[in-house]
């Protein structure tokens, strides 16, 4: 019977046997190497396939953390700069604010000055509380010098009178509210009547003569025969003519030239009669190119 | 200390109507945060308060209102009063019975608040106030008390079980 031991103990002398061979054909000169070189290049090209994938892992791995410690420093430049966009954002967007107010401030200082009564600036601090009125509340009160009836007007022209002034707010009744009436003029024909507001958030002017030439794109003014405004200042330009044969007048619906939603700063005229001498337009009429320019788009 | 609650609620209440409401407006229609206050008022505290704190409310939302007539004042007390009335014959207070409320309180006020600009001469149709303004309200108050009360739920939560025997 075959000893396992002495198997092991003659696998040991064959592998001390072989490794003698290799060594003594390693110590031989490099021109008689060639058959074991030859071996070696076999042995290569097969250990250079795994070797490469390996590289290409390891590439991959260093890649990787390469791209992760730079994503860390982008991570970082980003959050930088984002903090930095909204900054200017806000930045600009305050910029931006601060130059629409110095213009509506710089348009209602030219108002103020070619008006030849007194007036009080005011802001728009708020909205009428129900949804049943339409009015706003100013920041100038019966302490400013403002009272009841006063006409409030901006530069695109008049919006509203003053229903309720208390200490330091008043409450301004807009022209658009139905409630509101105020003596108008067309500019063209010279015809008056009574403009007041409608449900559709519109104006309109009533009582006007029957054969009055009052056509469409024709501007109404104020007529200053009533009221707190002063002569000249413009409402709106007549959009729509009514013609009713049982009534004994036109009425005509006025489009305004202010845009009511976008009201912030106003000036209430305190004394409209306090000029004795009254211009025929004492207040140049902005033309509606903006309104048209609005439209056009 | 329960006074001073309500006029810190009232002084807070009127000016958020007036200066904030409108960044919420939707077509121009802004919810009435005082009938909404009001009404939770009237659902968590009773008549009483609910009706006190309806005539101030009220009263504050006229003095800073364009029109001439006093119908806050007149309505708000009424509205919270039934607020109150209906929370007090109820089983639970859940968020249809919220909703329902606040809608029928709204379009109630709404309604009135027309028949008093028409008894007062401003003739407007009042199809065209209920499209423009009784509906879309309506709808916004109930909305946004109902949302208040999520609120209120969150912050202090139900004591009572949710069972159809229980009452308050």
């Amino acid at each position: 019977m075959i000893s396992l031991h002495s198997i092991a103990g003659g696998k040991r002398t064959v592998l001390l046997l072989l490794a003698l061979l290799i060594t003594a054909l390693l110590l031989l000169p490099e021109s008689r190497q060639e058959p074991v070189l030859a071996l070696g290049r076999h042995m290569a090209a097969a250990v250079s396939i795994p070797l490469r994938a390996l590289e290409w892992v390891n590439q991959g791995i260093d890649g990787m953390w390469t791209r992760y410690g730079t994503l860390q420093h982008v991570r970082e430049e980003n959050f930088t700069l984002r903090q930095e966009i909204a900054r200017l954002r806000q930045e600009n967007t305050r910029m931006h604010e601060t130059a629409a107010a110095s213009t509506r401030l710089r348009d209602l200082l030219e108002l103020r000055e070619r008006l030849p009564y007194p007036t009080v600036s005011a802001q728009v601090v708020g909205r009428d509380p129900s949804n049943w009125y339409r009015s706003i509340v100013i920041n100038k009160g019966a302490g400013d010098g403002l009272a009841v009836d006063m006409g409030v007007v901006t530069p695109a022209g008049i919006i509203g009178r003053i229903v309720k002034a208390y200490d330091r707010f008043a409450i301004v009744l807009l022209l658009i509210d139905p409630n509101n009436a105020v003596t108008g003029l067309v500019q063209r024909t010279r015809d008056e009547g009574i403009v007041e507001g409608t449900e559709k958030g519109l104006t309109r002017i009533k009582y006007l003569p029957l054969l009055s030439t009052v056509k469409v794109g024709d501007q109404v003014v104020t007529s200053g025969l009533a009221g707190g405004f002063p002569r000249g200042l413009p409402i709106g330009t007549i959009t729509k003519i009514e013609r009713r044969e049982a009534e004994l007048f036109l009425s005509a619906e006025i489009a305004p030239d202010t845009d009511f939603a976008k009201i912030e700063e106003v000036l209430v005229v305190t004394s409209p009669r306090e000029s004795t001498q009254l211009p025929p337009m004492p207040f140049p009429l902005q033309p509606p190119a903006r309104r048209d320019a609005g439209d056009q788009r | 200390m329960k006074v001073a609650a309500y006029i810190a609620l009232v002084l807070l209440v009127i000016p958020i109507q007036i200066v904030l409401l409108d960044r919420i407006s939707i077509a121009g229609i802004r919810p009435d945060l005082a009938l909404v206050t009001v009404c939770l008022i009237g659902l968590y505290r009773g008549e009483m308060e609910t009706v006190l704190a309806g005539l101030a409310m009220g009263f504050a939302q006229d003095l800073f209102s364009g029109g001439a007539l006093w119908g806050n004042l007149c309505l708000k007390p009424v509205l919270g009063l039934m607020a109150g009335l209906a929370r007090r014959n109820l089983v639970n207070l859940t968020w249809a019975f919220v909703l329902t409320l606040m809608l029928g309180l709204s379009l109630l006020s709404g309604s009135v608040m027309y028949l008093l600009k028409s008894f007062a001469g401003s003739g407007t149709s009042f199809f065209l106030s209920a499209r423009g303004i009784i509906l879309p309200q309506a709808c916004y108050d109930a909305i946004l008390g109902l949302a208040a009360f999520k609120l209120i739920r969150l912050w202090k939560p139900r004591r009572t079980p949710l069972t159809a025997f229980t009452y308050e």
